[in-house]
């Protein structure tokens, strides 16, 4: 573990002169806490007819309470909201997808795999790498998130509606298993293409299931409850466990060396 | 001395030198080979070299020294064969290979974003040197390679040179036993490749092993004890003296006044001469022992009536030896084709 920690240090180190890469990073982040805020304030003060109707449309019985302006702010609260549990898969894409192929890239990888550290530790380093700052920046956009929307909300109940028991479980506990099972991905792809943005792509795949959950939510077919949202998260927190457990397996020394550095 | 080395092996708690029982030998393999598919790279190579000596391991591009000293040093597997390594046996003891060497890649492979110090104090702290034992250790090793004014400046700002020194530096940090350098003076300027020629010598004088791959035939037999010439096998080993005497023989290289071919008889007719040949005033002669030999040579030469300018030892170059054997490994391979 030690070791691990060696190389996250390092890692951060040199994560933190990579100015381009804390753009990449930084401006996804920003834009999906700024425009939800901005466009919850928007449908609570502008009348629409479209907007008055969602409550009918969407099986939500959360919604039963509420008013018409109500509920065009909680329908787009709640998908917005969904943004942040999507903010982990996001952030550390950037970084974990430089990880192995930026080594390879660099010629550091040798003098790095000569070293008396197991393919774990190696790992394990570079994946926090990655997760620690995308967990800091989700949390602090979800707060932002959180606090700008008590400011723009027409009532309470919307506000609850919009940050339930299940957003609140999902934030804090899948979004870390969710960011793993990102990371896991980019880092095992990292070693097996040429460039970031391939690992990058490629490990875009994990993307897919949330989406779907995201648009299963947006139609009404699944509400997020805290029990739905626990389930979610011990489900993905295994996901993840295995996902790091794959990488390990599929870290070929031998391979990423005589192909990369002869 | 160019590099004051302040105390041998310090810290010897940390240093794979305080293993109890090492060989005689550094590194030993026997039939090690390794292939990538159907193609041998490395074939059946056995050798040894011994403690405390420079082993220059010479060939050609595309011969295989990389991937030999990647087995050596526990990076990749070998297909067939073993080794023993710093008294590990690769394959069985791989972490323990990793801790007891250090090596010197082709490429530097620094980080270029972090500074000198910081990529030497992460891979002091990688080979388990604890916080206070890496400082130390990454500062006796700057001060030593004279990087340590450039410390904190981006390793991205170096020159070739400096990168190289950081390099040997952060393949020295743990004190390792065992020392693989990889074209260690490539691309230097003369005084940068002077200062890093005088270091391994210091290496050998303090009791390592340094196993050298390098192009650069006059540093190779400047600094090597033994030499192994290899291309997907190994050709031949041995003293860079003794490679000379099997291939080319002992002789002596005489310069007259006029024409040397004059006295060619002179010299044939004496019963330990092997071969002569006369080039301008200089004649070659081959000899089996110049120092017993060459006084009855002289007076042959003085009783033939030459006058003589100079006697001196027929010196075959170490390039002569390489390209020698090369030649010969390839029309053996040719033979066996």
């Amino acid at each position: 573990m030690r070791k691990a920690l060696i190389i996250l240090q390092k890692e951060w180190l040199e994560l933190r002169s990579e100015r381009t890469l804390w753009m990449t990073i930084l401006i996804p982040p920003l834009l999906l806490t700024i425009l939800p805020v901005v466009s919850v304030y928007l449908i609570g003060v502008t009348p629409d007819e479209d907007t008055a109707q969602l409550g009918a449309v969407i099986a939500d019985p959360s919604l039963a309470d509420l008013s018409e302006m109500e509920v065009g702010q909680a329908v787009m609260g709640k998908q917005f909201g969904f943004m942040f549990l999507l903010m982990p898969l996001l952030v550390p894409s950037a970084i974990a997808s430089y990880s192995i192929v930026g080594e390879k890239m660099r010629r550091t990888l040798e003098p790095l795999l000569a070293a008396p550290v197991k393919t774990w530790e190696l790992l394990l380093g570079k994946c926090l790498a990655s997760l620690i700052p995308a967990l800091i920046i989700s949390w602090g956009a979800a707060l932002i998130f959180v606090l700008a929307l008590r400011l723009v909300v027409l009532s309470d109940k919307v506000y609850q509606v919009i940050l339930g028991g299940g957003w609140w479980v999902l934030l804090l506990l899948g979004s870390p298993s969710l960011a793993l099972l990102m990371v896991a991905a980019t880092v095992a792809v990292s070693g097996r293409v040429n460039d970031p943005r391939t690992a990058q792509q490629v490990a875009a795949v994990v993307v897919v299931p949330i989406l779907a959950l995201f648009v299963a939510q947006l139609l009404g077919v699944v509400v997020l409850t805290p029990l739905l949202a626990f389930i979610a998260s011990v489900a993905l927190a295994f996901l993840a466990a295995l996902a790091f457990a794959g990488a390990i397996a599929l870290f070929d020394r031998e391979n990423i060396l005589t192909r990369w550095t002869a | 001395m160019i590099l004051q080395r302040q105390e041998a092996f310090p810290g010897a708690n940390h240093s794979p030198l305080a293993a109890p029982s090492l060989p005689m030998n550094a590194i030993e393999t026997c039939d090690l080979t390794r292939a990538f598919g159907e193609r041998v790279v490395v074939d059946r190579l056995t050798l040894a070299a011994p403690r405390g000596a420079v082993f220059g391991f010479l060939g050609p591009n595309g011969a295989g020294k990389t991937t030999t000293v990647r087995m050596l040093a526990a990076l990749i597997a070998p297909t067939a064969g073993s080794a023993v390594v710093a008294g590990y046996r690769l394959g069985e003891d791989d972490q323990m290979i990793r801790r007891s060497v250090g090596l010197l890649t082709e490429s530097p492979g620094l980080y270029e974003r972090l500074s000198a110090h910081q990529n030497l104090h992460f891979f002091a702290r990688l080979y388990d040197l604890d916080t206070t034992r890496a400082a130390v250790q990454t500062e006796r090793y700057l001060r030593m390679l004279e990087l340590w004014d450039r410390r904190d400046d981006p390793v991205g700002s170096f020159s070739k040179g400096m990168r190289q020194k950081l390099a040997i530096a952060r393949a020295l940090l743990h004190e390792p036993t065992v020392i693989f350098l990889d074209e260690p003076t490539a691309g230097l300027d003369p005084e940068a490749a002077r200062i890093v020629r005088e270091f391994i010598k210091e290496l050998r004088a303090e009791g390592r092993t340094i196993f050298l791959t390098t192009h650069n035939l006059p540093e190779a037999d400047e600094l090597c004890d033994t030499i192994a010439v290899f291309r997907t096998r190994l050709l031949r080993i041995g003293a860079p003296a003794a490679l000379r005497a099997e291939l080319f023989g002992s002789g002596a290289r005489i310069r007259v006044a006029g024409d040397a071919g004059l006295f060619l008889d002179a010299v044939r007719a004496l019963p330990f001469v092997h071969a002569v040949t006369a080039s301008g005033d200089v004649l070659n002669v081959s000899l089996d022992d110049p120092d017993e030999h060459n006084p009855f040579l002289v007076r042959a030469l003085i009783d033939a009536g030459a006058a003589i300018r100079y006697v001196e030892p027929r010196e075959h170059s170490l390039e002569e030896v390489y390209l020698q054997l090369v030649r010969e490994g390839m029309s053996q391979e040719r033979e066996y084709a």
